[in-house]
């Protein structure tokens, strides 16, 4: 009796867990506002799925794709503004590659990942071994990429390819009964395509790689205190390194994701991008200062991000730069709500 | 002599010369494969210096502007990200007053609305009110800089737009064109607001305890609270002054173009900034601030931008020559690297005693 008391407490105290208050915050938030979505907007079919899963979640792939990354990065305190740029040089190579050269595009994407991938660790490898500031370095990597995407081509490149075409095509319907509720009449209402299912994916290769792992317990204990992991004995310049390579895989498939979404490769492609994913991760609970942050806030962050455009055009009145500005001011709530959260717990600690 | 070897090993210490050589590497390169690149001429017409070098430092003024400011955000540990959305903010603003309603505009010429002093004071006021609020959320909320500076250049753009309904306003009232196409005397106008800024901002920071508070701050914000200085202020200061110097550059940059582009405005500026303060020699950890070393660096990056403009390769392939040379730069400024070089100095020097 004792100890299955015992139990369930322990089960309350770990869901109650200050930790994860940053993450209930986004769910919370989320909440809200589709909730306003769904009562001002139903008649005009906002609380269908095909609207949950298309304009909120497929249309926003890529960036949730790369945001799986910056996560992990972020949560070691560093920061990555590489990645915008190298899912545009991914986008170019397979562009390149199969346009003009002739190659099968999974060639050009295995050539994209090495590439992706060995600027991610050396980037990791110079932030690491000569204590240059992540903003600087990825800063650097940003614009060393987009130059190299400039000296490809300056013209969007247009891909024809019978495997782009089919993956790009790819989806799983979803069916339901249709509205009489008949056996007979089961229709497709909406469907997962490609980029989803990668982005699900990921999202869950992200939560094992931090919470099952021993590599994630490392990407833990940086982020909470370098120098005490250091002295614990663990492996922090192999963690960091690698957490930038996986970043930079990470951008390379959402590199992909795009040119599945919009069949090209353009060198100014997704200029800006890093701050949407920086910007999904932030607002998904995931704390600049490292240490705190978990994958499931980051797919809700995605979906807080990509539920304001929804509601803009579901108005319909509205000019589509106010989305920028409640980014903004939604960027500004959470900081607040980490603020808060942080004051809190160190208070907690004092006592 | 004895003095020479003395200035020498300060030298190779200092992060300055390094940005010195970089540039003075940049240009030679330049001279060698064309030798007319520093010729320097007066235009007949309208009696204005004309050259290479002259457009270099001309269109390097808005980053060595912005760059002024960020030197001093950097020095407090912070950054300023929102400069670039600034830029777009002032220069949509000062449109918007100078042209108040498109339907109005009928032939182009000497028109402007609202009072020509109005367009270029609100702009500065609005982008010194958007940098202090930057500077309150640091100061007071306690925030990260980079994550308070980020909700600005998010949002930014957006307000640009909002301003001007989403509309491109194009003028012609020509005292607005003086600001970035003007010249005084001999010299362009861009080049006389980018010296008086500076001149300026060295007076405030050198001849005023400002710059001492400010890497006081930098250094220890706690430990210089307690010893006196308020370092609230010192903080919101730095991101007003940030602010101010951005709605200067976006006027610059606006009257360049005579209308107002807030989706290009200003773009990758806060980049290019951050970028010229570190060739520059001033650490990100902030601490000890070098201004001469910031103007050096913005000039660089300029240098760099022309050197590609005219060896014709694509104008977008110079961020990866900028990137280089930034990488080497870094390399060469990072700790391991400059205490590798002055323990083998040190070492030579022992020997030589020996």
């Amino acid at each position: 009796m004792e100890t299955t008391r015992r139990k369930r407490q322990s089960l309350l105290s770990r869901i109650m867990n200050p930790k994860y208050i940053m993450v209930y915050a986004t769910i919370g938030i989320f909440l809200i506002i589709y909730l306003f979505g769904a009562i001002n907007y139903a008649d005009k079919g906002f609380l269908t799925l095909r609207t949950l899963i298309i304009s909120m979640f497929t249309e926003n792939a890529y960036y949730g794709i790369s945001a799986v990354g910056m996560t992990m990065v972020l949560i070691t305190g560093g920061i990555d503004l590489s990645v915008g740029a190298v899912s545009s040089l991914t986008g170019m190579l397979i562009a390149y590659g199969v346009a003009k050269l002739g190659l099968h595009p999974l060639l050009c994407l295995a050539f994209a990942l090495v590439i992706g991938v060995g600027l991610g660790a050396l980037m990791g490898a110079a932030i690491h071994y000569l204590n240059v500031p992540p903003f600087i370095m990825t800063l650097t990597g940003m614009f060393l990429t987009r130059g190299v995407c400039s000296l490809i081509s300056r013209e969007s490149i247009e891909i024809h390819n019978d495997l782009i075409d089919a993956l790009a095509g790819f989806k799983i319907y979803i069916k339901w009964w249709n509205e009489e509720g008949e056996w007979a009449k089961i229709k497709p209402i909406c469907y997962i395509n490609f980029n989803l299912l990668l982005f699900l994916i990921m999202i869950i290769i992200g939560t094992i790689l931090l919470q099952k792992t021993r590599f994630g317990r490392n990407v833990y204990a940086i982020g909470g205190n370098e120098q005490s992991a250091k002295l614990m004995g663990l492996p922090v310049a192999r963690t960091k390194i690698l957490v930038y390579a996986f970043n930079g895989f990470c951008s390379v498939l959402a590199g992909f994701a795009y040119v599945l979404y919009v069949k090209s490769g353009w060198n100014l492609a997704l200029q800006g991008g890093e701050l949407e994913v920086i910007t999904c991760a932030v607002i998904g609970g995931t704390l600049m200062t490292g240490g705190v942050g978990y994958m499931i806030g980051t797919l809700f962050g995605v979906l807080l991000k990509s539920a304001i455009p929804a509601i803009i055009t579901f108005n319909g009145n509205l000019l589509s730069w106010w989305g920028k500005i409640a980014t903004g001011a939604l960027l500004l709530l959470f900081i607040f709500i980490q603020r808060v959260v942080v004051l809190y717990s160190d208070r907690k600690k004092q006592e | 002599m004895k003095k020479k070897a003395f200035d020498l090993s300060a030298l190779t210490r200092s992060k300055i010369t390094w940005a010195v050589v970089a540039e003075v590497l940049i240009l030679l390169v330049c001279f060698i494969i064309r030798p007319d690149f520093f010729s320097i001429s007066i235009q007949p017409t309208t009696g204005v210096l004309y050259g290479s070098l002259i457009d270099i430092v001309n269109r390097s003024a808005e980053i060595s502007i912005i760059a002024m400011g960020m030197t001093l955000a950097i020095a407090l540990g912070g950054t300023d990200l929102s400069v670039g959305a600034l830029v777009a903010v002032s220069g949509a603003m000062a449109l918007k007053l100078m042209r108040w309603d498109v339907l109005e505009y009928i032939t182009p010429g000497d028109y402007s609305v609202k009072p020509f002093w109005m367009a270029i004071l609100f702009p500065l006021i609005t982008c010194t009110l958007m940098g202090l609020f930057n500077g309150f959320l640091i100061a007071k909320g306690g925030m990260q800089p980079f994550i308070a500076t980020l909700i600005l250049m998010v949002s930014g753009r957006g307000i640009a737009q909002i301003l001007t309904d989403g509309k491109q306003f194009t003028t012609m009232y020509s005292p607005f064109r003086v600001i970035g196409q003007g010249n005084l005397g001999p010299i362009p106008m861009p080049i006389v607001i980018m010296a008086v800024v500076c001149i300026c901002m060295g007076l405030f920071v050198r001849k005023t305890a400002f710059g001492t508070f400010v890497e006081s701050v930098g250094v220890n914000r706690s430990a210089s609270r307690l010893s006196g200085i308020s370092s609230d202020a010192v903080i919101m200061i730095v991101y007003s002054i940030t602010g101010f110097l951005s709605g200067i550059a976006g006027l610059i940059y606006s009257s360049r173009i005579m209308s107002n582009d807030s989706n290009n405005a200003g773009i990758n500026y806060e980049m290019d900034a951050i970028l010229a303060v570190v060739i520059g020699g001033t650490a990100m950890t902030g601490g000890k601030f070098s201004l001469v070393g910031t103007l050096i660096g913005s000039i660089i990056i300029r240098t760099i931008v022309t050197f590609v403009y005219y060896f014709g390769i694509v104008a977008e392939a110079t961020m990866a020559f900028k990137a280089l040379i930034i990488a080497v730069v870094i390399i060469l400024q990072s700790e391991p690297v400059r205490e590798y070089f002055a323990r083998r100095s040190e070492r030579r020097a022992s020997l030589k005693k020996s």
